[in-house]
């Protein structure tokens, strides 16, 4: 297969621009047949469904909802795009200070796993099955730094490896996100397909809001308040890790 | 000193609002044959470290004061604390903290821990009671080295519930990071601003809670703690609470409707957390109680 766009020089990470191309990936990479497991994790939401916290659409909305918004969706959406911008501007430092955050920012064991999990089943299926210039690089910086791979970051890099505007990389991993949410809790409620559904045409907004936030906030500011107030979310991951009978792995 | 005995200075004409501080301690403690004691200690106002005795069987406690009565935006308060090898000593809150609204600019308060090789050493708050409007980013490192063991704490309230205060707006930002031996293992940041009654009250945010508290353990002996804590807070009420282990730090969060559960819940682990792992008394200084 040829490779398009020009050869990487050596040690530098090229950014292709490619519209289509990214289409094409984006679809690809966040589809929940892209091989990460996701259906395996449920952040939470197992032991929030068990509490009662989580008990119907309506409660299972209001909750991933918070999760786009100040939790999960934030944290990670954070880290997402510092490591698209520092392929796009080929910053290394602030490469590096997404993946030590992304691998030490964690509010539970689960969570953690949960992360590093499918960043490296991200990573792997990659390196395998697809050609992004630039991959390697990336994951020598992780063996360097001796830290796991972490699936915002690792997607966030590749996306910005291939060109990917960022709005729209941004939009489909939150998308695929709170998608596997929904999932979760459509099975565990259990509720209809349809419901799935309408959980998720009601988070269009919030997933155009968050991405906007992102994207208007400069990298300084982001770095400076990345964080979560999801208290809940970490509280019932907590809990979740002795779960009795569970399906979820987080 | 004799501050009393000295004439009276006129009163200077103090511009309306509150003068901004900065205020600072830095402590070291060292150890002199098998005691702990006291080397450096620097402290500008309106923060004040106080050494009172040490009840028998007790380690060498140094208990913080802020002599100003509460903090305002754009107030600093920087604190150094670093326990040499083999040493024990905790320093310990002596009251609440209050942070005040702000006008805009933020309350900072950075707090870093550095512990030797070998040391036991524990950071115990007492409530950071953040009133409507307050601004406050507080960020807390710990730097173990080798094989020391770091106990610390946080304790945050929203609003003063006393008078039925609610919070709706300001900043409130608590960082943690911990590293050992110079590699970071673990950071979290509590992080909400904004319309901050909708994060207190939404069911994956606050879920109503009115307070948060959290204890962070980290030593080589965190992961055989997880155990014995996760069922003393099953036996907790009133509060919700859960442990975990990341990265080999032990996370303890508790998450309570009133003030009074909350301090019962923290200080009940925290007591038999200092007992059992560090080998101190199953107490706490009755300044805490107060």
């Amino acid at each position: 297969m040829q490779r398009q766009g020009p050869a990487p020089a050596r040690g530098m990470i090229t950014m292709v621009t490619d519209p289509d191309r990214g289409l094409y990936r984006l679809m690809s990479w966040l589809s929940p047949s892209f091989p990460v497991g996701a259906y395996s994790y449920s952040h939470g939401i197992e032991f929030a469904f068990e509490a009662g916290d989580v008990t119907d659409a309506d409660s299972l909305l209001a909750w991933i909802e918070g999760i786009l918004e100040f939790g999960a969706g934030r944290l990670d959406g954070v880290l997402f795009r510092c490591a698209w911008q520092a392929m796009a501007s080929n910053d290394e430092a602030l490469l590096a200070w997404a993946i030590d955050t992304a691998d030490i920012m964690r509010g539970s064991r689960e969570m953690a796993l949960e992360n590093s999990a499918q960043g490296a089943a991200f990573m792997e299926t990659l390196q395998k099955s697809w050609h992004v210039d630039g991959l390697e690089r990336l994951n020598q910086l992780h063996a360097q730094r001796a830290r796991p791979v972490s699936y915002p970051v690792v997607v966030g890099a590749a996306a910005g490896l291939s060109g990917i505007d960022q709005d729209k990389a941004l939009t489909a991993y939150l998308h695929g996100f709170i998608s596997n949410l929904v999932s979760a809790g459509v099975r565990m409620i259990p509720l209809g397909q349809t419901a799935g559904q309408q959980i998720l045409f009601a988070l269009e907004a919030a997933v155009a809001t968050a991405v906007k936030n992102l994207l208007a906030a400069s990298i300084t500011d982001l770095q400076a308040n990345i964080g979560s107030a999801a208290v809940m979310v970490d509280w019932s991951s907590m809990q979740h890790e002795t779960q009795y009978t569970r399906i979820f792995r987080s | 000193m004799y501050a009393d005995s000295l004439p009276s200075k006129p009163p200077s004409p103090i511009a309306p609002g509150k003068v901004k501080v900065e205020g600072a301690a830095q402590v070291r403690f060292v150890l002199n044959g098998t005691k702990t004691v006291l080397r450096d200690l620097y402290q500008r106002d309106p923060v004040r470290l106080l050494f009172p005795d040490n009840p028998p069987g007790e380690l060498t406690i140094g208990v913080l004061t802020t002599t100003s009565g509460g903090l305002v935006g754009g107030d600093k308060i920087n604190i150094d604390v670093v326990a040499d090898p083999d040493t024990q000593a905790m320093i310990m809150a002596q009251a609440a903290e209050k942070i005040y609204r702000s006008t805009g600019a933020d309350c900072l308060i950075d707090i870093s821990i550095q512990a030797g090789d070998g040391a036991w050493f524990e950071w115990l708050p007492q409530e950071t009671i953040l009133h409507q409007g307050a601004r406050m980013r507080r960020q807390t490192r710990l730097a173990l080295n080798g094989a020391a063991r770091v106990l610390a704490g946080e304790f945050l309230v929203f609003g003063r519930h006393a008078m039925g205060e609610k919070m709706t707006e300001g900043l409130v930002r608590d960082a943690w990071q911990v590293s050992i031996d110079g590699r970071a293992v673990w950071a979290d940041a509590f992080h909400m601003e904004g319309e901050l009654d909708k994060r207190i009250d939404h069911p994956a945010g606050l879920g109503g809670a009115i307070g948060l508290a959290n204890a962070v353990y980290a030593g080589a002996d965190a992961a055989g703690q997880l155990d014995w804590v996760r069922e003393l807070l099953n036996s907790q009420a009133n509060v919700r609470s859960a442990a975990t282990l990341v990265n080999g730090v032990l996370l303890v969060r508790w998450l309570g409707k009133d003030v009074f559960s909350l301090r019962k819940a923290f200080a009940e682990v925290w007591m038999a957390f200092r007992h059992r792992v560090g080998g101190q008394p199953q107490k706490l200084s009755r300044l805490w109680h107060m």
